[in-house]
């Protein structure tokens, strides 16, 4: 990576990476598999957090006791299990769809993402590493290599919604740990939305109260499939959902 | 690797996707392609024991691995139960998705647990058909768990 600066691209399980160069849509001069570095597919939890290597396997993550309560619930609705055979969590993560679940658990847990390259390791908070639509704040000649999250069991919710069940990704989506609020699918990146975390902050309202709430500070974009006006609507009420949830599994909003 | 039971080793193009290999340089016909982009599962095959879509591999990626496609899992006259199952219920009509499904079927008929028609249903929906309407399909699955 170092040698070959942004001529470079990983390869981790392909899953987005493989159709991009099929499609042309990429077209970079090396690719460097990742699938042999074993450093990168450790899994530890100590001192109350745990600690995910880039690539780790979505399946393999999907049934690990260890996880946080919110990884557990939202991984199974990444693509299909064929998919999370291969896929990884780095890869997600560094692929950085906007309607991926990652992304969003990893913003709701305020995750710390560790990347590496030959000039040495760095700690970038989940907010700055996310940019936009496959855009991350990680430099051409680094590896992301580690993401690290509180375990926490209680206190979360997950919802979202697709054309067809599982599987599909995500036309608005919303994932909440204890007051911290995020919505996914609906913009060019997951958001954080602070005000509906200040409203719970002062006392909160009844669920209708909190949809509204956030509904006005959603910033949602047109997509294909959907209007920005759709998404603002769905994921607000998906808010209020996750945030019931979140209180029945003994969270502290 | 392995493939269906007999070692292969060579060299591939680096750019060779894992489907096209199977299809071109074995004449391994019966993995479908579709799609090519993950979504139609069409491709399915078992990578060590998993289902995997073999248009989002490369070939270089299978290096060391055990595959078994459609070829590899029993052959006329001696169909494995779960192609029995699929005959006995009209299960396939033009058979293009079939391959696949037979694929994702074996990995979740291989974890021993029994599902639901429902769950089936949930588990089966990465492999698209576009003749059945998926009911003999579950029902075949279905069948075939003990
Ligand atoms: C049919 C289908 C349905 C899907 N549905 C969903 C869904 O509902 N939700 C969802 O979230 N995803 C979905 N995906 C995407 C899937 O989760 C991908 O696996 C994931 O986005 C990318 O992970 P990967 O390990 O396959 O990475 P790859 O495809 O190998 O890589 C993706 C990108 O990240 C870069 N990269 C990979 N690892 C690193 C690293 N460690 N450091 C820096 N850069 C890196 C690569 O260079 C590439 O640009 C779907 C995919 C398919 C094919
Ligand atoms: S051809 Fe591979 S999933 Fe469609
Ligand atoms: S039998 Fe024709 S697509 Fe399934």
């Amino acid at each position: 990576m170092a040698e070959h600066g942004d001529q470079a691209m990983p390869l981790a399980g392909g899953q987005s990476l493989i159709p991009l160069l099929a499609m042309r849509l990429v077209r970079p001069g090396h690719i460097v598999d990742l699938s042999r570095v074993g450093e990168l597919q450790q899994v530890s939890v100590a001192e109350g957090r745990v600690s995910i290597g880039a690539m780790a396997r979505q399946r393999d993550i999907e049934h690990d006791p260890r996880m946080p309560g919110l990884v557990r619930v939202a991984v199974p609705h990444i693509g299909h299990f064929q998919i999370r055979n291969r896929g990884t969590v780095g890869g997600s993560l560094s692929h950085m769809d906007p309607a991926a679940e990652w992304p969003a658990i990893a913003l709701a847990l305020d995750a710390v993402m560790v990347a590496a390259s030959v000039r040495g390791r760095r700690d970038i908070t989940a907010d700055a590493f996310m940019i936009g639509p496959q855009m991350t704040s990680l430099e051409p000649e680094e590896l992301l290599v580690e993401v690290v999250l509180p375990m926490r069991t209680e206190g979360f919710g997950f919802a979202e919604v697709t054309r067809r069940g599982l599987g599909d990704f995500a036309l608005a989506g919303a994932a909440c740990q204890d007051k911290a609020v995020v919505v996914f699918g609906v913009g060019l990146r997951p958001q954080r939305l602070r005000v509906v975390e200040d409203f719970l902050n002062r006392g909160g309202g009844t669920r209708a109260e909190i949809s509204a709430v956030a509904a006005s500070e959603i910033q949602a974009t047109d997509a294909i499939h959907t209007s920005s006006h759709y998404r603002r609507v769905v994921a607000a009420a998906l808010v209020g959902a996750v945030i019931e949830e979140s209180q029945a599994r003994g969270g502290v909003a | 690797m392995t493939v269906n039971g007999s070692r292969w080793s060579g060299d591939v193009p680096a750019r060779q996707t894992l489907c096209d290999f199977l299809r071109d340089e074995l004449e391994l016909t019966g993995t479908h392609v579709g799609c090519e982009q993950g979504a139609c599962g069409a491709c399915t095959i078992l990578g060590d024991g998993e289902a995997v879509r073999s248009c989002l591999m490369l070939a270089v990626q299978a290096d060391g691995m055990e595959l078994t496609t459609i070829e590899g899992m029993g052959e006329p006259g001696n169909l494995s139960t779960l192609q029995a199952a699929f005959l006995r219920h009209r299960a396939f009509q033009c058979g293009f998705c079939t391959p696949g499904f037979l694929a994702s079927a074996a990995e979740i008929l291989g974890s021993g647990r029994r599902y639901s028609r429902r769950e089936l249903r949930d588990m089966l929906s990465g492999n698209v058909c576009r003749c059945t309407g998926y009911e003999p399909i579950v029902e075949a699955v279905f069948e075939c768990q003990r």
